[in-house]
């Protein structure tokens, strides 16, 4: 994990300054760091284990595999708040190199990596998280013949003693995971973000930096898919100006971006195979009725995404706009929410699985897997918004004694709006990585613990997961999968964000 | 809601600040605020409270509008005492506090959406008028982001006048606007609120601009550093409309000047 975040902090410095000094590279990494981010991960899992299983094939290449995936869950965003941090820069400080001649890497030194320094250590807080998911995610599945021996681990432990009925050890090692994770987000990472603060080129309002749930609103707002189309050539984020020559490229790059995928699941294939026998293109025939398959199973999954998506919405918005607009409420409140937060769900599967009345519905296991995983972002992004919203404007119905139902409707929901699309897109990109745990659950190769009737995360684990895996099923469900999710983005997100920053956002 | 206003003799007193002290506690240390502030306002009197920044004045305004509680002291308005926001007393914002994803008409209508007596037609139209003696006419349908500050207060004032308030607060409500649209409507303000076919009987306003205060005020209540007391009350007896060249307005400004320091 360590060695993960260290490779993710180096290889976002490298792509951050390029993206952020040359405005070739920033055409073509912001595009292509927005689609990484906006793709579930977890479904490339199968194709990262073959590649480098099959080079490596022994624990060592199981580790490497872990730990490009969590490196992969985490650089994209720590990338980002390099290439914005660098943007940001003022002139001024550019304009004092130059004039002393500072060669390339002393003005990486000197210049960009303490102007990213704070950035990166407030992007790692939450990275982590997401880290911390994908860790144990990557522990817990397993792959049919490999059953890969990646040692020890946080999710194989986890998966083991449930197998074992071992409760006690069960809940001790949640009990030592969440100690972890506390001790580390409140602890290391937060000092590493204090002593990043001096590298700090601008004010922050006070309340902004010394709340957590602020941070991880700004650091949400600034890592969600949508921003990624709304990357402007110009210096930072700003607003997309042309919307039709953005789509165009926008389209243009994920074209792009397939073909690559493709060329390296091939290539994948190949190695995984040991590069020999028989490697058979698929018939045409067979491709279209394997799409038609993944694409109803794609159809259930999106229906079942948007389903746990209400029901997070019907339980995170009021719960967010209650909880900060009561301070003694906030205060109390949210620290727990936040520890509880970055538990990772995966992990809780084992567990919720043994749950008399769930354990034979794989409907409301999955549904709930994917709920722990995603209600957070919308929790966090409302309650931040509201929190943005200035004293005055929440104070309103008071001055002129509007009722609560009139106040909800008119001040707190359209003032929580901004903060709640951006947790939703957020949250629609993690259901969808949740989906490939949630749907299809089997440790240790026995009889699957969840197991939904039909779903893309299901076809995806399960087209792998068998002695002869069926990689052209694998591939056109990762791909159906990543245009669906990219051509949502494009079309509906951009759409609704775009207008609720115009019309929902508070200023002056 | 305006009962028999207009029978009210001149002089008769509508806000009355007796004693008012606030207390904050900052980690469990008093900090004291305000410290036995009193004050009056009388029927077409405009008041305006000043004194050093950070001194307390938009606190004192909010304790009379019943917003912000006191630790001691009493204020009373038309003989019955504030004990929070209520229907008589409105409140004008130097950063206007529209809600940015209603339109003009939609925010001065979500200050009569309390009143149960009128119908929404009713409210419509109240708004509308309201939005007419401001000068927004034609502007109805427009989003405050569309505005510019001079309008959006213009809306903040539409939205206050159209609760047939009898006491108008006014919290620094020219000082986010530029210099010429601030003077602009400066010049108007008076008129609007200070005539017999509105409800507002007494206009109470926080600035610090001491030559706006000469401008607009009958009478400025000048507060003391913190914790603040009355340092001093000067009537403004200046005949309107006001000429801002004239030495005698000079006069006064050193005059407020004088207890300010």
């Amino acid at each position: 994990m360590m060695l993960a975040l260290g490779l993710s902090i180096v290889f976002a410095l490298a792509v951050g300054i390029t993206a952020a000094r040359s405005r070739r590279a920033e055409g073509v990494i912001l595009p292509l760091l927005d689609i990484f981010q906006s793709i579930p991960i977890l479904g490339f899992f199968p194709l990262v284990i073959g590649v480098i299983y099959g080079v490596i094939p022994n624990v060592i290449g199981a580790n490497l595999a872990v730990i490009a995936l969590i490196f992969t869950s985490m650089s994209w965003n720590i990338a980002f708040g390099v290439y914005e941090a660098v943007k940001a820069i003022p002139q001024d400080y550019a304009d004092l190199l130059n004039m002393s001649n500072a060669s390339g890497w002393q003005r990486t030194r000197s210049l960009y990596i303490p102007a990213s320094l704070s950035r990166i250590a407030y992007n790692t807080q939450t990275s982590w998280a997401v880290g911390l998911f994908f860790l144990v995610a990557s522990e817990i599945i397993t792959l049919g013949k490999h059953a890969i021996p990646v040692g020890y681990g946080i999710g194989i432990g986890a998966t083991q003693f449930l197998a074992n009925g071992d409760f006690a050890d069960y809940t001790a090692l949640i009990v030592a995971l969440i100690l972890v994770v506390v001790v580390w987000r409140f602890v290391f990472l937060r000092e590493f973000a204090l002593w990043s603060e001096k590298y700090k080129m601008m004010e922050e309002p006070r309340e902004i930096h010394n709340d957590p749930i602020m941070k991880f609103y700004s650091w949400v707002n600034q890592r969600s898919i949508s921003k990624l189309f709304l990357l402007a050539q110009g210096r930072g984020v700003t607003r997309f100006t042309s919307t039709i020559s953005r789509f165009r490229r926008g389209i243009k790059y994920a074209v792009g971006i397939f073909l690559g995928i493709l060329l390296l699941f091939v290539a994948g294939t190949l190695l995984a195979r040991g590069g020999l026998s028989s490697v058979t293109i698929p018939s045409l025939a067979q491709v279209v009725s394997d799409e038609g398959w993944v694409l109803l199973n794609l159809g259930v999954s999106f229906i079942r995404v948007w389903y746990v998506y209400g029901i997070c919405v019907l339980i995170g918005l009021p719960l967010g706009i209650v909880i900060s607009l009561n301070f003694k409420l906030y205060d109390i409140v949210s620290p727990i929410l936040e520890v509880i937060s970055s538990i990772p769900a995966p992990i809780l599967l084992p567990a919720i699985v043994l749950i008399p009345v769930l354990g034979g519905l794989p409907e409301a296991v999955a549904a709930i897997v994917i709920m722990l995983a995603i209600i957070w972002y919308i929790i966090f992004n409302v309650m931040a918004g509201v929190r943005t919203l200035p004293a005055d404007i929440k104070e309103l119905p008071r001055v002129f004694q509007v009722g609560r139902l009139r106040a909800w409707r008119d001040v707190y929901i359209p003032g929580a709006l901004t903060g709640f699309v951006t947790g939703s897109i957020t949250a629609i990109g993690g259901a969808w990585n949740a989906l490939i745990i949630a749907e299809y659950f089997n440790p240790n190769g026995g009889t699957p613990l969840t197991e939904t009737g039909l779903g893309i995360g299901r076809v995806i684990v399960q087209s792998t997961n068998t002695s002869s895996p069926d990689y052209t099923t694998f591939a056109l469900a990762i791909l159906s999968m990543t245009v669906l999710i990219v051509a949502f983005n494009l079309t509906v997100w951009r759409r609704v964000y775009h207008h609720v920053t115009k019309r929902y956002t508070y200023n002056r | 809601m305006p009962e028999s206003s207009a029978q009210l003799a001149p002089g008769t007193r509508i806000v009355g600040v007796d004693g008012v002290r606030l207390v904050y506690y900052k980690d469990k240390e008093p900090l004291p605020v305000l410290e036995d502030v009193s004050l009056t306002a009388s029927t077409n009197e405009f008041v305006a409270i000043t004194g050093p920044s950070g001194c307390g004045k938009s606190t004192l305004l909010r304790i009379i509008g019943g917003l912000t509680k006191a630790t001691a002291g009493t204020v009373q308005v038309l003989d019955s005492d504030v004990t929070g926001p209520r229907g008589d007393i409105t409140m004008v914002f130097q950063n206007f506090v529209l809600l940015p994803w209603r339109t003009s008409l939609e925010n001065v209508m979500f200050a009569l959406s309390s009143r149960k007596d009128l119908t929404f037609d009713q409210k419509r139209e109240k708004a509308l008028k309201a939005l007419e003696e401001t000068g927004l006419m034609g502007f109805e349908n427009v989003y405050p982001g569309e505005l510019s500050g001079g309008m959006k207060q213009r809306v903040g004032v539409a939205r206050a006048l159209a609760t047939d308030p009898e006491v108008m607060l006014m919290d620094e409500p020219f000082s986010s606007l530029d210099d010429l649209t601030a003077e602009r409507l400066r010049k108007e303000i008076y008129e609007l609120l200070i005539n017999p076919s509105t409800s507002v009987k007494t206009v109470i306003m926080v600035s610090h601009n001491v030559e706006e205060i000469v401008e607009l005020a009958d009478k400025a209540v000048v507060l003391s550093q913190r914790p603040a007391h009355v340092a001093g009350e000067v009537k403004i007896d200046l005949p309107r409309p006001r000429n801002k060249k004239s030495p005698e307005f000079f006069a006064w400004v050193d005059k407020v000047y004088a207890l300010l320091s």
